[in-house]
């Protein structure tokens, strides 16, 4: 169970906290022993991924408001984007993955996790809404503004800009 | 231009999560709206633009930060303030108190018996007994004796005599022991029944999660569906998926306890799948070094190693290209 969840727990995380990778592995790693210690009051009501994901949320907005977290210029996340063909593409990629990472952590937390949600794990609205604790109709609102402004804050970016021009 | 728009069902409408009516609604009002038709491809892009985003491995130090956690940041510490170990014994019995045993209250049926100047609690051939201790449940077959040597927030450990123990425990790991003339079986979030007897003879089977058998420094590490013979001044043994075919188990053994060598080595080699990869990558370390080779030979055949797991390596057994390759192979057990 930890191997599958791990790396969709974890980036879920580090993106949530800006790319801050202490934040995002001391989140993961309070996920995993909530998640642990809470295993025996699981009766399989709720599906598994929506009953870890609502200790996700947990997890990351209550350490959000601890921490007070600011975005952050550069990230770990640009040492690890998966390699490409070349140096170039490489560079370019990374810069693309760069520019997403921050106008996401830019979102209003609300529609940041709403957007992770759905893009690690593809959970249903249905499953959102359990894990967010709101209805369906709120998950398709927050994901509309959340793509929404996503889409308006990077058109204007040179790296995005470039490819559809 | 409409007077209702909907530019919160975007997303919805594009995921394919509308039901009819909501779907057919937002259609129609695309086909006339333009400025709704504009909020949909800015949502629309905006959910391409996330597909820039990788994907992060965990780091591999996650893991062992959660084992080492704090006790204080683990939650089972709440548990510990109520904790109380109760034995049930049939249908009726009588309350004993036992103040020597931290956090036990005995519910003892006739046949249950509890040797309080040395904490240990027995079943006769007639009973049963079930522990409910703060972090899952332990049961007791018939005949079997287990003696309480901690029961803290941050350890329970229990000695097994002789007998058959049951544990189902949710906790994180290495929080949960027991200890049996053979080895320590300790709990990584698993249930598990362990059998033996008084000398060290037994086996361990695993339900669910993974144990880790261990005994002066050798470590059998067992995951759901396998199981691990022990015996006398051996230890815990090679582990063995439970629905391995017969010839491999019998030459396991034969290998494992009774000097099989080559003999038996063959056999298991022949007969091993992929899953039994679990089997061949123990046995790396308990073999000689040719013996070694044939070893390193069929598992690279049944799934070859990755990249970053060399040959020579393997065979030196560095612990951590078997870690690697263990990571790989685990997929498959």
């Amino acid at each position: 169970m930890y191997e599958a969840c791990k790396d969709r727990v974890y980036s879920i995380a580090l993106y949530f906290f800006h790319g801050d990778a202490s934040a995002a592995a001391d989140a993961s790693q309070q996920v995993f022993l909530k998640l642990f210690s809470t295993m025996r009051s699981y009766r399989g009501d709720a599906r598994f991924e929506t009953w870890l994901y609502r200790i996700v949320v947990n997890v990351c907005l209550d350490s959000a408001r601890a921490r007070k977290a600011q975005p952050r210029g550069e990230s770990e996340v640009l040492e690890r984007v998966p390699a490409a063909h070349s140096v170039e593409r490489q560079f370019v990629d990374a810069q693309r993955a760069a520019a997403v990472q921050h106008a996401v952590s830019a979102l209003p937390e609300k529609l940041r996790m709403a957007i992770l949600l759905r893009y690690f794990d593809e959970l249903s609205y249905e499953e959102m809404a359990g894990a967010l604790d709101c209805s369906m109709g709120t998950v398709a609102s927050r994901l509309s503004r959340g793509h929404k402004l996503l889409a308006e804050r990077l058109a204007a970016h040179p790296w995005f800009a470039r490819k559809d021009k | 231009m409409p007077d209702t728009h909907y530019t919160e069902w975007m997303a919805a409408w594009l995921d394919e999560a509308l039901d009819t009516g909501q779907k057919v609604a937002v259609e129609e009002h695309l086909a006339v709206c333009a400025a709704c038709r504009a909020e949909c491809e800015l949502v629309r892009t905006g959910m391409a633009m996330l597909s820039e985003l990788p994907s992060v491995k965990a780091p591999d130090s996650l893991w062992a930060s959660i084992e080492k956690a704090p006790r204080s940041r683990r939650p089972v510490m709440r548990w510990a303030l109520a904790a109380m170990l109760i034995l049930t014994a049939g249908a009726a019995g009588l309350w004993l108190r036992q103040p020597r045993l931290p956090y036990v209250t005995l519910r003892a049926g006739a046949a249950v018996q509890q040797h309080s100047a040395a904490h240990w609690i027995s079943t006769d051939a007639a009973s049963r007994a079930r522990v409910n201790i703060p972090i899952g449940v332990v049961e007791l077959g018939p005949n079997t004796s287990i003696r309480v040597l901690s029961a803290k927030a941050d350890e329970h450990r229990l000695s097994l005599r002789n007998g058959t123990l049951r544990a189902s425990i949710q906790a994180p790991p290495r929080l949960f022991f027991v200890e049996t003339s053979a080895g320590t079986a300790i709990d990584l979030g698993c249930e598990y029944t362990i059998e033996c007897d008084r000398r060290g003879f037994g086996v361990l089977r695993v339900t669910r999660g993974w144990v880790s058998y261990e005994s002066r420094g050798k470590t059998s590490l067992v995951p759901a569906g396998a199981m691990c013979w022990t015996r006398e001044g051996h230890g815990p043994g090679t582990p063995v998926f439970a629905d391995s075919a017969t010839p491999l188990i019998d030459a396991l053994q034969s290998f494992d306890f009774a000097r099989g060598g080559d003999a038996a080595l063959g056999v298991i080699l022949s007969a091993a799948r992929v899953r039994d990869t679990l089997t061949l990558w123990h046995l790396l370390a308990r073999s000689t070094i040719a013996q070694r080779e044939t070893i390193y030979e069929r598992m690279a055949a049944l799934s070859p190693p990755p990249s970053n797991v060399l040959r020579e390596d393997v065979l030196r057994l560095d612990a951590p290209a078997l870690e690697r390759w263990k990571a790989e192979l685990a997929w498959q057990w």
